[in-house]
């Protein structure tokens, strides 16, 4: 199975008559793509606004990010099973619309987005301050239950990015990459005398915005799986989650994941990247066992020396976490957790709910209660008094000048536990 | 709140879904309960059925307040 990903480098984004690409600026034809994400009959209302690096614009409450592609070889189409026919992808050819983002924004709980600054000290945290993003702030027709709700803007998220990312098939990418993912007996036989690592995947799966979809199967319903790395990169996994946004993968993290990129970066060189097991975050205690369990086989099956584990989100999964560690590293093969901590305002509490001396090597995305002020903006794309309510935000959060005090945990992505930040230690 | 209500002399039971976080934080009496959204009932179940889980489950809680503990106990039976 082999990918090859043609980078198409976007450096500006504008309306337009038509839709498509010219000297690295997307034009976009609003009306168009209104029409079709109203094709859905449960959304009442789509605006198509601009934001891009450096505006003094503020997008909030953000659902979903996800970039535009478009499969121009091989078979299957962009988010199969969900936009796409829900055939076998990562192999191929791929554009990449890069540094474009379809933003989806809509009130569907109120209090569990997050919140995307475009200029200053928010747009350090995030890294969607650095892309060309296309907003779309969606209404739904009066009465839509919260489900469907939040099904209809994540649907209409997907379909936007592969109507745009259709503006870039017949472009000559910038810069063109290949991953390949043999059979695992080939890819064991490969490097020999190098250390054999697994990546084990852990998607968020927990109900009402805290769901991830699998070929278009909710992943609260899988047992534990093997996923090949090509096919995640191809959009075989989307998210429909975004609460406490700071560590929660938003599309756009799963069809960039760094952990995954980084592992073929090193592959051949001092590691020998195997798999990827994919496994879920469920409600009860049966689940987290029987999924734990079923992940630790998965990593001992495959041979691993060792395994990265990345979590998604906090509290009970910190649980998923460390059953994972304790189950694999009992197997004899090493283990590095990925987290983020939630260690009080000051720092000072324990950063995780579960912790177990198995978990000697931990990766920290940094800690969700650090406050920040976010000084007003010119614009504010979405529904700015949602800040008072949402994960991270507190009564009294919106200031009357339109400044907003949250701690990070609001803003999407900012302790991503994939890695996909900027946020980093320094010793003093 | 359950170590700081044990500290004060009066014991605690612990109902919560999630056991291996409760034996993290240190409780010594422990109740599994149901599931993360809702711990004491269950949407799945009839009205009737649901009111025989949520009675089972108090009373499992009130023996375990009656029981003495040597160490960190679940009550899972």
């Amino acid at each position: 199975m082999k990918l090859t990903l043609g980078y198409i480098h976007i450096r500006d984004v504008q309306f337009g008559p038509a839709t498509e690409i010219k000297g690295g600026v997307l034009y976009v034809n609003a009306q168009e793509l209104i029409e079709k994400i109203k094709e859905d009959e449960r959304i009442a209302g789509v605006k198509v606004e601009l934001a891009r690096p450096g505006e003094r614009v503020r997008i909030l409450p953000v659902k979903d990010v996800i970039e535009p592609r478009v499969k121009v070889e091989g078979p299957g189409g962009v988010f199969p099973g969900m936009v796409a026919k829900v055939e076998t992808v990562g192999s191929g050819r791929t554009h990449v619309l890069k540094r474009a983002a379809v933003v989806t924004c809509g009130k569907i709980v109120g209090f569990q987005e997050g919140i995307i600054d475009m200029s200053g000290p928010g747009a350090e945290y995030t890294p969607f301050s650095q892309t060309y993003n296309v907003v779309l702030v969606i209404d739904p027709v009066k009465g839509l239950p919260q489900h469907e709700h939040e099904a209809a803007v994540r649907m209409a998220g997907l379909k936007a990015a592969a109507f745009l990312g259709e503006a870039g098939r017949e472009v000559e990418p910038d810069e063109v990459k290949e991953y390949e993912c043999p059979p695992l007996p080939q890819a064991l036989a490969r490097y020999p005398d190098l250390p054999k690592v697994v990546y084990v995947y852990m998607l968020q799966s927990q109900g009402l915005l805290h769901d991830t979809w699998v070929y278009g199967v909710d992943a609260k319903k899988i047992l534990p799986t093997l996923i090949s790395p090509t096919e995640v990169m191809d959009g075989a996994i989307v998210s429909g989650n975004c609460v406490s946004a700071c560590d929660k993968n938003t599309t756009y993290h799963h069809q960039n994941n760094p952990v995954i990129e980084d592992l073929y970066e090193r592959h051949g060189k001092d590691l020998n990247f195997i798999g990827v097991v994919i496994t879920n975050e469920n409600v009860t205690l049966v689940d987290k066992e029987r999924s734990s369990n079923y992940t630790a086989r998965l990593v001992e099956f495959l041979g691993a020396d060792g395994a990265i584990i990345t979590e998604e989100g906090f509290g009970n999964p910190d649980t998923d976490l460390i059953m994972n560690c304790v189950k694999i590293s009992r197997k004899g093969i090493k283990t590095v957790l990925i987290t983020d901590e939630y260690a009080g305002r000051d720092g000072a509490s324990q950063s995780l709910a579960d912790a177990a001396p198995e978990a000697d090597a931990v990766v920290t995305a940094g800690n969700a209660n650090e406050t920040i002020t976010l000084p007003p903006m010119e614009k504010v794309i979405g529904y700015p008094e949602t800040a008072d309510v949402m994960a991270g935000g507190f009564a009294g959060s919106l200031q009357a000048d339109g400044s907003i005090t949250v701690e990070i945990q609001a803003i999407t992505g900012s302790t991503n536990e994939l890695g996909f930040s900027r946020l980093s230690a320094r010793q003093y | 709140m359950v170590k700081e209500i044990e500290r004060a002399g009066i014991p605690v039971v612990h109902v919560c879904t999630i056991v291996p976080i409760s034996l993290t934080v240190g409780a010594n009496r422990i109740v599994p309960a149901v599931a993360i959204p809702h711990p004491l009932g269950n949407p799945a179940l009839a009205r009737e059925e649901e009111k025989n889980l949520r009675r089972r489950l108090v009373m499992k809680a009130l023996r375990a307040l009656q029981t003495e503990v040597e160490e960190q106990t679940v009550f899972a039976n």
